[in-house]
């Protein structure tokens, strides 16, 4: 037995000692057999890795080389001539053809994408919505109107629709007086109902006021004689003639979609256009919201 | 077989590198260079937006305001489309941002206009409640640095060839020119203002930083 056997094992001892000091007092043997595997697993290791380095300690110290050296060396630094093995050559060019193949062939083209996996999300939520609000009715209409309101329409408009002390349209009312000689003074042309464009001054003066004081309190009763120029478009009741212009009574879908379609430019700002922003169903749960907090 | 190449350590070591290296050039060069040229229908800031984007650097509205909408629905249902690399290709520097304190304003400019701007920029929390952002009426009397701004443009356009004055481009020109363009622009933005000093102010030639501000969140579409 030579001296650096000895050694080894003596390293072995040593190791494992330090070992079960660090670790001995965590476990008895035979009290659970997963400890004891793993005990057997670092038993295992310290020896294996300690013979193997051994071995090549040894195979250092002890080998000499044979073989035939090739012409070119570093600094003293031969090399021998071992010709590349006929099976692995053979893999190594394999693997330069499969890569070929794998670049231009058999690449995954079909995998994950971010934005594959936004557009299935989209339909999905999509599908999903179709399906859960197909036949959705008056009171869920309302109620999801609502939320959307939240969302989309309250940061401008306030939590209570009210508009915020005027920093835009008061939702529970329709328009004020202010609004509509400002209409009738500066015409509107932007909303794109079949009518056409309102074009400005079609009434003036105490005619226009009439008009207005009528309107904004809540059309009752006769209407004045000036109404006369609102009413061929506006319909002789201020409805709008089903969607031909807009109305002027109350938040209907129509008026509510053309706002929400092209934004608008009035007398207290500009709202933005939200289109694509809401779907249809989305739209006519806004207008049914509108039409049930209406003189709040 | 290949003792000529190892009888080379040093041409050896640089073909080497070039080799290994060429996987990695074919996989991220191509594209990257494709998704960092501008998308079609991005244009440079004009200079009264550039002015306004530095009002937005100087007040750190990029610590709690992100601008990048990311691919999912919950997002793109609040803030619009989500961000493509190409949307940046004229912002030095870009303004990610790392923390939504507030919302994200990469596309702010489809769904709020200027005289929303103008009543929140005043007292945010009256415009919405329980907001934490802070009042920034200092930005109603401050005077906005046009002249920075048109430095700063001239720098992109002759640096790094940001294609200012090219066929439906925004226009840059001479200092004058520019400067005349920029109080052009800002007056269109004080048309829809309420606040009466703000207006004044710009009818005399003066630039608040709210106007140049606004212009800028209002480019961000």
């Amino acid at each position: 037995m030579n001296s650096m056997v000895k050694g080894g094992i003596l390293l072995v001892i040593a190791l494992m000692a330090a070992t079960y000091f660090m670790a001995g007092d965590a476990f008895t043997l035979g009290d659970d057999y997963i400890n004891d595997l793993t005990m057997l697993g670092a038993v295992a290791i310290i020896g294996i890795t300690v013979f193997v380095s051994l071995k090549y300690i040894n195979q250092i110290k002890n080998d000499t080389a044979t073989g035939e050296l090739a012409s070119e060396n570093w600094d003293g630094i031969g090399e021998y001539t071992n010709p590349v093995p006929m099976g692995w050559a053979i893999i190594f060019i394999g693997t330069i053809v499969w890569m070929m193949w794998y670049l231009f062939v058999g690449y995954p083209t079909n995998q994950f994408s971010q934005i594959g996996q936004y557009n299935e999300e989209v339909n999905e939520y999509n599908t999903k919505f179709q399906n859960k609000w197909d036949n959705i009715d008056e009171g869920q209409m309302a109620k999801m109107g609502q939320s959307v309101f939240f969302l989309q329409c309250a940061p401008c408009h306030g939590a209570e629709a009210d508009g915020m002390d005027g920093k835009a349209q008061d939702l529970t009312a329709r328009m004020s007086k202010e609004q509509i000689l400002d209409v009738i003074k500066n015409g509107s042309n932007k909303l794109g109902y079949s009518m056409g464009a309102m074009p400005p001054g079609m009434a003036s003066g105490e005619g226009a006021e009439k008009i207005a004081t009528w309107i904004s309190t809540g059309m009752k009763g006769d209407a004045p004689a000036e109404f006369g120029a609102c009413s061929s478009c506006h319909g002789p009741d201020g409805k709008g003639m089903n969607g031909m212009a807009a109305n002027l009574s109350g938040y209907d879908n129509t008026l509510l979609s053309k706002v929400l379609e092209h934004g608008k430019k009035g007398s207290i700002g500009t709202m933005p256009s939200f289109k694509g922003r809401l779907n249809k169903t989305q739209v006519t749960a806004v207008s049914a919201y509108l039409q049930s907090i209406q003189g709040e | 077989m290949f003792h000529w190449l190892e009888q080379r350590p040093f041409f050896f070591a640089v073909m080497l590198f070039l080799t290994i290296a060429f996987a990695g050039f074919i996989e991220i060069v191509p594209d990257f260079a494709k998704a960092s040229q501008p998308t079609v229908g991005t244009k440079p800031h004009t200079v009264l937006e550039l002015a306004g984007r530095q009002v937005y650097i100087k007040d750190s509205c990029n610590a709690c305001h992100s601008q990048l909408i990311r691919p999912f629905k919950s997002e793109t249902d609040r803030y619009g489309m989500y961000s493509l690399s190409g949307e940046y290709a004229y912002d030095r520097p870009f303004l990610w941002g790392s923390k939504r304190t507030g919302p994200d304003l990469h596309r702010v400019g489809n769904y709020r206009t200027t005289d929303w701007h103008e009543n929140h920029m005043m007292a945010p929390a009256e415009v919405v409640p329980g907001s934490i952002m802070p009042k920034y009426p200092h930005m109603f009397t401050n005077t906005a640095d046009i002249a920075t701004a048109y430095a700063n443009a001239n720098t992109q356009k002759s640096l790094f060839g940001v294609p200012y004055d090219k066929e439906g481009m925004p226009k840059l020109g001479s200092w004058e020119d520019a400067k005349a363009q920029a109080l052009k622009d800002a007056k269109k933005v004080a048309a829809d203002m309420k606040n009466q000093s703000v207006k004044d102010k710009v009818a005399k030639g003066k630039v608040p930083e709210i106007v140049a501000l606004i212009a800028y969140l209002n480019s961000l579409k």
